[in-house]
């Protein structure tokens, strides 16, 4: 197996998984079922985190496809520009899936509709849309066949309208390194997310292990929208060092591990919350012992956060050494 | 202007080369990693004392709290060791950039207003929890700050050096 391999797996969940999500998000309002409601909000958050692996091994099936002499490079660059934009948009509909799920868990409301609902109904059908031309330009790659006029790269109709907004590959990346103080700034923002992030989660998981057990475990859930604002620093500064430099990355086994352990992270948040542990955590009193599920999943996520630190601090030194 | 030869000869002791050029995992990433590690610790454990002074997440008992200065302190402990152990493998990179000692001078304000969190909110039973608080305030605020800036002034040390090892 090699990256191209991996992009070729991946790059179905961000298309398909996306339309799963939205065709759930509308069926909820139509049957006025908020269970559905709540599957797809955690659909959209999945695949969002999904989505970053699909586009981070693009550069792997690059390298690979770009020997054939068949293939044109601006083929290619349409496609990366498509997936870039892309990107961005189904990050924003994640973010503004798990700022519902938060804010459902707190307050019970009658009102079919909120701002944040409506923004993710148009946020998640612009990213379809979006990921549709990402499914069809990574198509034509390889597959002439399917080309419906003599150049692809010749935009017409509605495509030639996306393609003013979709960023051309070289010139996003350039503007990541126009200064190595711009660097440095990302860098810094990542370090002061790394630190709100694991000083938040931390405490939490901390507790359920028996940390100070005066703390109850649902004031410290509390806590959580902060771990996120720090978690979503660091994917987008991370996102855009990966735009930066991207065989930089791509090629470093200590990069690749570094998104398995953020997967996995993403299982083990599905664990906590999509089973008893998350009530038993609400519930933990002064002085209460946490059960053994809450605890695994909370010594997890403290073994996962602490070895995402980690593989982050070894890309450096393990850069080219995947082949 | 020459860089003092002191910053040389331990850049030539066996320690310091080691450090620096070997290819083990063991030696300068690892330093690098556990001093990422104390970050987390310290910035990320007093972060949430800041937080809650200020008013976020109210429902947290704020007395309980004190157990994060023993988190503090340890991170800070592996700091102060793998701080002095990187200074062993670049003396020149770190001892001639001013950036270097403005970082320092931030940490040791931020730890100072460690010790006055603890001293003045948390080691006063008089105090109940809006009297901690309105009491903290302005420390939290300026540990935020002072922990931002020692951070930036950290990731800068990467990119401001004049020089990286001895000039020959």
């Amino acid at each position: 197996m090699n990256l191209a391999h991996l992009h070729l797996l991946l790059n179905h969940f961000p298309i398909i998984g996306t339309v799963v999500a939205l065709g759930l998000f509308i069926v909820s309002f139509i049957g006025k079922n908020d269970d559905l409601k709540r599957s797809s909000l955690i659909i959209f958050a999945a695949i969002a985190l999904l989505t970053l692996p699909a586009f981070f091994s693009g550069i792997g099936a690059q390298r690979a496809v770009r020997k054939d002499p068949l293939v044109s490079t601006a083929v290619i660059d349409r496609h990366e520009g498509a997936a870039m934009l892309a990107l961005f948009f189904m990050l924003i509909t994640g973010a503004l899936a798990l700022i519902e799920l938060w804010k459902r868990r707190r307050i019970v409301t009658e009102k079919p509709w909120s701002g944040t609902l409506l923004a993710i109904l148009l946020f998640s059908l612009i990213t379809a849309g979006l990921m549709a031309r990402v499914g069809t330009t990574g198509g034509d790659i390889r597959h002439p066949e399917i080309w419906s006029v003599k150049d692809v790269t010749q935009e017409t109709g509605l495509s030639s309208f996306v393609h003013i907004f979709e960023p051309k590959p070289s010139k996003f990346t350039d503007l990541m390194l126009v200064s190595k103080y711009w660097w440095a700034f990302m860098m810094d923002l990542h370090f002061i997310g790394l630190a709100l992030l694991i000083g938040t989660v931390g405490i939490l998981n901390l507790r359920v292990l028996g940390f100070e057990k005066r703390l109850t475990g649902a004031s410290l859930h509390r806590l959580m929208p902060w771990a996120m604002a720090g978690f979503g620093i660091n994917v987008l500064t991370g996102t855009l060092a990966f735009i930066g430099m991207p065989s930089y990355y791509a090629f470093d086994a200590a990069f690749w591990l570094k998104i398995l352990a953020l997967l996995l992270l993403g299982l083990n948040a599905a664990v906590f919350y999509l089973t008893d542990a998350f009530e038993s955590v609400e519930r933990l009193g002064p002085g209460d012992e946490a059960p053994r599920l809450a605890k695994v999943v909370a010594g997890s996520s403290l073994f996962l956060w602490f070895a995402v630190i980690t593989l982050g601090r070894y890309i450096q030194s393990y850069a080219d050494t995947i082949r | 202007m020459v860089p003092p030869t002191f910053l040389r000869t331990i850049e030539d002791s066996g320690f310091s080369t080691w450090l620096r050029e070997s290819e083990s995992p063991f030696a300068f990433y690892f330093v690098l990693l556990f001093h990422t590690f104390g970050l987390a610790l310290l910035v990320g454990a007093n972060t949430v004392l800041d937080l809650r002074i200020l008013g976020v997440a109210r429902e947290i008992p704020l007395a309980p709290l004190k157990r994060l200065f023993r988190i503090m302190w340890l991170g800070f402990g592996i700091n102060a060791l793998t701080g002095v152990l990187l200074i062993i493998a670049y003396p020149t990179k770190a001892l001639t950039n001013p950036v270097f000692y403005l970082k320092l001078t931030l940490i040791g304000f931020a730890v100072w207003i460690i010790t006055l969190l603890k001293d003045r909110v948390f080691n006063d039973p008089k105090l109940d929890e809006t009297a901690m608080m309105a009491r903290g305030a302005t420390l939290a605020k300026w540990s935020i700050f002072l922990w931002i800036g020692a951070i930036t002034a950290g990731r800068l040390l990467a990119y401001t050096y004049k020089y990286l090892t001895y000039p020959c």
